[in-house]
């Protein structure tokens, strides 16, 4: 009965967070990218500075007509959306916050299990640009699998560095190893995994896949309402997914100045917070890279970089040990 | 039979059925959907069996890369949404024939090859990252070796075979 | 820009475009929210186009100038008795129409400058949108209405000559002529009616 009282709050914490989180560093996104346009961004929807948007916004979309395209693949189509969103609570679930088993559930090969759901994800986005019957999407859900196929590498290589630095694939496991001057020791691998972590959700400036002003919006033209709000929403919780594990493998979790025992949770929300507005920041700062600059860029600079990474890290490992 | 065996089974019989649809289903795209789900199913069977990493690994490589990669060459080259009825070769009797004999042949081999390899599930922990790293490192570290090889060479002769024709 | 002129050092470019975007985040941002804060107009903006009526003669020649066509006037004359007894009674056109329609007008501003007897005037006032675009024609009540949103016109610079109407009317009074009658009770332009001397 204890164990599954206790399953459920965990459970009802994760959905929490999966649903809150987003929505936070959607309207992050709103706002930073707002002011640092110089303008103000939503002002008016819940009152105060606007923060009720994405509420509105959910609202909206709920309202939406439900269109699938005549020649589409119907049940493909319909799929696509929940494939690119639930990975997601997925990867959330073995995110350590805090010390002490503050976790949805402490995975043993949690880095693994991490990976390898989250590049689950993107197979929705290649389904939906399949399923879509438009030429747009085709080229975008093409565009979308070779994205993956370049950035899963380097992502994969350079998360195994801080894995190979802690001993140990449970994410809980790399946090407790972590020390303060890993920060230097780690500093390319971090490099690399936020460039291919934000390469693989898709966003500025490596948006190729879903280039506005090229091809309208790559897999997903030809969604509309409650799907539609299901991949933006799935683009927030995968900003939040690679912010959170970015933190536990490279930033050291729960760790804090402070009182990391008690406010763990607190220092966790923070440094995800922080990742998560970086992307943003990266979004606004940086114009979009060409399709065969983001390969070359991929496979020439962020593949070698990784492997230095390994053996700088295989150097400093035997050394210290 | 315990729970376990029955979810065992249910995910064995959930990826025969599922590679099945992936030979049989008319629509291009689909059977690589399908395969999609009995890697998952694949997956689900050596969680069942404590076998966690290699669980990982398979949905990391296999659903992740393989399928897109997959799923990359079809949209490149035809990209088909509707039902591709050319894609019967004819054949269904020779492929029935060698999926059967390869079948009987595989599960002979391991029956064989395997039946006094026996490992306690519920003691040890066999399938952790560490366990399976120290077996491998320790006692297999030759034939991985040599698998390595055998990929780098693979890797090698595909750069070779798209360079030749720029000289 | 040459190869000299570029920078050197690998992702410097990149540090700019991130410190530039900071920088912007921390400065106050440009947005004034409309509907709750009015923009500051500068002086001669466009915003609608005011008739004052008293000076207008029904002259026609801003209907025939607009370039649109979007300018109806109607009028019909009437005797004007003669100004001695004796003298031969006169005739004067009286405004029944005047309308402007603003779904076609293309804010050039020529009928104000066609106007020769300063009937016409910019004014800054632009929230006047209509649910229908037949609705957008505006007869010349509104027209009169907008007349008083009109700003006096912005001083000229200093050491400029002054306007040629200036220069006119003081030579006009230096010939000191009584002034007639009914001038005296003729509406002025908002911006004249206090200092008529000036
Ligand atoms: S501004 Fe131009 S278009 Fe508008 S009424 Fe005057 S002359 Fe016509
Ligand atoms: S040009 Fe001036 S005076 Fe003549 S009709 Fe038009 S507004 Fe009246």
């Amino acid at each position: 009965m204890n164990v599954a009282v206790e399953v459920a709050v965990r459970v009802v914490l994760v959905f929490a967070a999966f649903l809150l989180f987003p929505l936070v560093v959607g309207y992050m996104e709103h706002k930073a990218m707002a002011h640092m346009q110089g303008r103000l961004g939503p002002m008016y929807a819940g009152g105060f500075h606007g923060w009720a948007q994405l509420v509105a916004d959910g609202v909206k979309f709920a309202q939406k007509e439900d269109i699938v395209p005549a020649d589409a693949d119907r049940t493909v189509f319909k799929l696509a959306p929940w494939i690119a969103l639930l990975p997601y609570l997925l990867v959330l679930v073995v995110v350590p916050v805090g010390p002490g088993g503050l976790v949805g559930s402490d995975v043993d090969a949690g880095l693994f299990y991490a990976l390898a759901v989250m590049s689950v994800g993107v197979v929705g986005a290649v389904m939906a640009g399949y399923a879509s019957a438009n030429k747009f999407a085709l080229l975008g859900g093409i565009r979308v699998a070779a994205q993956l196929m370049a950035y899963e590498l380097p992502l994969v290589l350079s998360a195994v560095s801080a894995a190979m630095a802690a001993g140990t694939l449970s994410l809980g496991g790399i946090v407790g190893a972590w020390r303060p001057w890993w920060l230097a020791w780690q500093l390319l691998a971090l490099v690399v995994f936020l460039v291919a972590g934000v390469a693989e959700l898709r966003r500025p400036p490596f948006d190729m896949p879903v280039a506005d002003s090229e091809i309208i919006f790559g897999p997903y033209t030809e969604y509309t309402g409650l799907r539609f709000a299901l991949f933006l929403l799935a683009e927030y919780a995968g900003i939040v997914v690679v912010s959170a594990l970015a933190t536990v493998l490279f930033l050291g979790g729960w760790k804090g100045p402070v009182l990391d025992a008690q406010l763990g949770w607190l220092w966790t929300c923070v440094k995800v917070l922080f990742v998560a507005f970086v992307v943003i920041w990266l979004r606004v700062s940086f114009p979009r890279l060409r399709e065969d600059q983001l390969q070359r860029f991929a496979w020439m600079g962020l593949v070698p970089l990784a492997l230095a990474q390994l053996l700088l890290t295989a150097i400093v490992k035997v050394a210290i040990s | 039979m315990t729970a376990v065996d029955v979810v065992l089974l249910l995910l064995g019989a959930l990826a025969a059925g599922s590679g099945v649809l992936v030979v049989t289903t008319r629509r291009l795209v689909h059977a690589a959907l399908w395969l999609v789900v009995t890697f998952g199913a694949l997956a689900g069977m050596y969680l069942v069996m404590t076998a966690e990493l290699v669980a990982w690994v398979q949905v990391l490589i296999y659903v992740g890369a393989v399928v897109v990669l997959l799923l990359f060459g079809i949209m490149l080259t035809r990209a088909p949404t509707g039902r591709s009825d050319d894609l019967d070769s004819g054949n269904r009797p020779a492929a029935v024939v060698g999926g059967v004999v390869t079948c009987v042949l595989l599960v002979t081999l391991a029956g064989y090859g395997f039946s006094s390899a026996y490992a306690d599930l519920d003691t040890g922990r066999l399938g952790t990252a560490r366990a399976i790293g120290t077996v491998l490192f320790r006692s297999w570290v030759l034939p991985f070796e040599l698998l390595s090889v055998l990929l780098l060479a693979a890797l090698v002769s595909a750069i070779v075979l798209s360079r030749r024709r720029e000289s | 820009m040459s190869d000299g002129q570029r920078e050197t050092t690998p992702g410097a470019g990149l540090v700019k475009g991130l410190a530039t975007t900071l920088k912007t985040m921390v400065t106050p941002s440009h947005t004034a929210e409309y509907p709750h804060r009015l923009p500051e107009l500068p002086p001669r903006s466009r915003g609608v186009i005011g008739l004052f009526e008293e000076n207008c003669t029904v002259c026609m020649l801003c209907a025939r100038e607009c370039p649109d066509w979007c300018i109806y006037i109607d009028s019909h004359k009437e005797p004007v008795p003669p100004a001695r007894p004796g003298g031969r009674e006169r005739s004067r056109n009286v405004l029944d129409r005047f309308a402007i329609d603003y779904a076609l007008c293309m804010y050039c501003g020529i009928c104000i400058e066609a106007c020769p007897f300063d009937a016409l005037f910019w004014s800054p006032e632009f929230e006047y949108a209509e649910y229908d675009i037949r609705d957008m024609t505006h007869e010349r009540d509104r027209l009169r209405e907008w007349m008083w949103t009109v700003p006096p016109p912005p001083a000229n610079d200093p050491g400029a000559p002054a306007p040629k109407e200036v220069d006119a009317a003081a030579k006009t009074a230096a010939k000191a002529e009584p002034p007639r009658s009914n001038d005296a009770a003729r509406p002025q332009p908002p911006w004249e009616a206090g200092d008529d001397g000036g």
